[in-house]
């Protein structure tokens, strides 16, 4: 469980991350969602006692992380899986870790082998892709076998299997109760792998909601449909209150009347359809909605103030 | 995901300071002797100091015939035996220390440490107490061997000492002591700079540039300099202008626990 409150910090006069309060629960995966520069990486760090606050506080089960005791076996972290010395061997970088918080020193062995890297332990970690290092970055992540985990933009760099075992990797540690905490900027890989949504923009949280709540809360469903008769398709619609827009194709988007709607009134004026397809609403979708009408991110004064994303 | 379930030993959580500093000792002694380059570094110490003190005495030993009265009275054939060590072998071992602290800003690795030790000052004596103790039994060999070579170098010309003549084994091991402190130093502006380059150069401004900077001060206040404490440390002959060899170790220490006390100042109020 990490729960902040009034979580702030400044550097100089620009806000990084701005009065923010929010728990995150265990036993699901919750997203941190937001464009680079939101704060989400400066909340991680603040998170990790690693950035002071300026205001406010944030805690993990219930104290400071620099108050915690061997924080590794509380907490794991993965932030920049390149932030590493290079001439050690993974396993070697694994001990230093372990042997830090009185950690058995047979779980390197463990982790190695639950992220896939057993093969290349003995190897110096800077002849890896980026690809090998998030997952040395999650296997000391997982060293201290904790129950709160954090992840920064995960899957950055790996390839299709890489992301596919990181997601299933997320749920079954959330699943077996721990608390999981992963940022990303990539919103169909969150929509499948995160249960809950904490959206940051500007450094403010503008949602935190389940994330079916969320897309349904901010995206309607639409429908893509083509007719033969478009026009008379159009006004047909329009008189039962839909909202419609067109695209480059030649399609029509509308929402307001579910695909049932749509052929009933196609069916009542004898208008031939050619193409009927429901779009769901996705969280791409949700998001953009959401953040149209909160923020303007195209100013981009705060991504040369937050170290990254 | 069931290999996540912890099957090891039951955990014994421990608040004690001394079971964080021991687990935060333990850590940084498997940091800094896993990286190759710790052992290529040490190799090239050892045998840069060796070579250069043989070459130092035999120069020494070739201008024996020139030498003025006064200058002969003067020579001492342990600290030039020694002069590999004290001028070149002392900022080779000294930039191991420097770059233990250095590389990991420099990667950003440094946030991982914090991570696992959040106590900042725990972090920089634990670097500080596995450099001096890694250099100093790498510098006392050095030393034996160095003071080995150059007094046979000097037998040639009947100058040599014995290990048992007196002050000769006291150079040896304050010698080996003041670069063990000269890393601490190491640390500390590694600390304080953060930047590998930066802080190697300021070491070896801090020996040699001290030295000849110092030919400017007075020699009230140049035998105060780190520099020419270190070759107080292994000087046997008493000389003006030099402090005594255990005045000249605590002056180090005074200059390695100052640097080391600043950096952990500086490196726990900052943001990582």
């Amino acid at each position: 469980m990490i729960e902040a409150q009034h979580l702030t910090k400044h550097y100089g006069r620009a806000v990084a991350v701005d009065d923010v309060s929010f728990a995150i629960q265990p036993g699901r995966v919750t997203g941190f969602l937001g464009p680079n520069g939101a704060g989400k990486s400066t909340t991680m760090r603040m998170v990790l006692g690693l950035d002071t606050p300026s205001c406010g506080s944030v805690t993990v089960n219930g104290k400071p992380y620099r108050q915690l005791t061997d924080p590794l076996r509380s907490v794991g972290a993965l932030l920049d899986a390149k932030a590493i010395v290079g001439g050690r061997s993974a396993a070697n970088h694994l001990k230093w870790l372990a042997d830090s918080n009185g950690v058995n020193r047979r779980r390197v062995t463990a982790v190695l082998d639950m992220v896939g890297l057993s093969d290349v332990a003995g190897k110096r970690v800077g002849t890896f892709s980026l690809g090998m290092n998030q997952r040395l970055g999650i296997a000391a992540a997982l060293i201290g076998d904790p129950d709160t985990l954090m992840f920064d933009e995960p899957i950055n760099g790996l390839d299709p299997d890489g992301i596919l075992w990181i997601r299933n990797l997320m749920k079954s540690l959330a699943a077996e109760g721990r608390t999981v905490f992963l940022s990303s900027h990539l919103m169909s890989e969150m929509a499948q792998t995160a249960d809950h949504l904490l959206v940051i923009g500007r450094g403010r949280i503008i949602a935190d909601a389940s994330m079916e709540q969320f897309i349904i809360g901010n995206a309607a469903p639409s429908v893509r449909v083509r007719a033969l008769e478009q026009t008379d398709l159009a006004d047909a619609l329009a008189r039962r209150g839909a909202v419609i827009d067109s695209t480059p194709d030649g399609a029509l988007v509308v929402t307001g009347l579910d695909s049932t709607a749509i052929g009933g009134v196609a069916a009542t004026y004898g208008i031939t359809l050619v193409e009927l397809a429901a779009n769901e609403a996705s969280l791409e979708q949700a998001f953009f909605e959401l953040t149209r009408n909160e923020t303007d991110y195209h100013g981009g004064q705060l991504a040369g103030v937050t170290r990254g994303a | 995901m069931t290999a996540t379930t912890s099957t090891y030993p039951p955990y014994t959580a421990s608040s004690g300071l001394s079971t964080a500093m021991s687990r935060t000792l333990k850590a940084e002694w498997t940091k800094f002797h896993t990286l190759p380059s710790t052992w290529r570094m040490t190799v090239t110490a050892i045998v840069t100091s060796i070579a250069l003190g043989a070459i130092l005495c035999a120069s020494q030993a070739s201008q024996w015939a020139t030498m003025s009265a006064s200058q002969r009275r003067s020579f001492d054939p342990t600290a030039c035996s020694l002069g590999g060590v004290f001028l070149v072998g002392v900022a080779l071992l000294a930039s191991l220390a420097v770059r233990s602290v250095t590389a990991e800003y420099a990667t950003g690795m440094i946030r991982s440490t914090f991570t696992a030790t959040p106590t900042r000052r725990l972090v920089l004596v634990a670097k500080a107490a596995v450099s001096a103790a890694f250099v100093f039994p790498v510098a006392l060999l050095c030393n034996l061997v160095s003071f080995e070579a150059g007094q046979r170098v000097f037998a040639a010309k009947h100058l040599q000492v014995s290990f048992g003549h007196p002050g000769v084994l006291q150079a040896i091991i304050f010698g080996a002591i003041g670069v063990s402190l000269v890393a601490i130093l190491g640390v500390g502006l590694g600390g304080i700079i953060r930047h590998t380059a930066g802080a190697t150069t300021a070491v070896i401004m801090v020996i040699v540039g001290g030295v000849t900077l110092g030919q400017f001060l007075p020699a009230g206040l140049r035998q105060y300099l780190p520099g020419t404490a270190l070759e107080a440390a292994v000087t046997v002959h008493r000389s003006v202008g030099l402090l005594r060899p255990g005045t000249a170790i605590v002056v180090l220490g005074i200059y390695a626990a100052t640097a080391l006390a600043a950096a952990t100042i500086r490196v726990a109020h900052r943001d990582a």
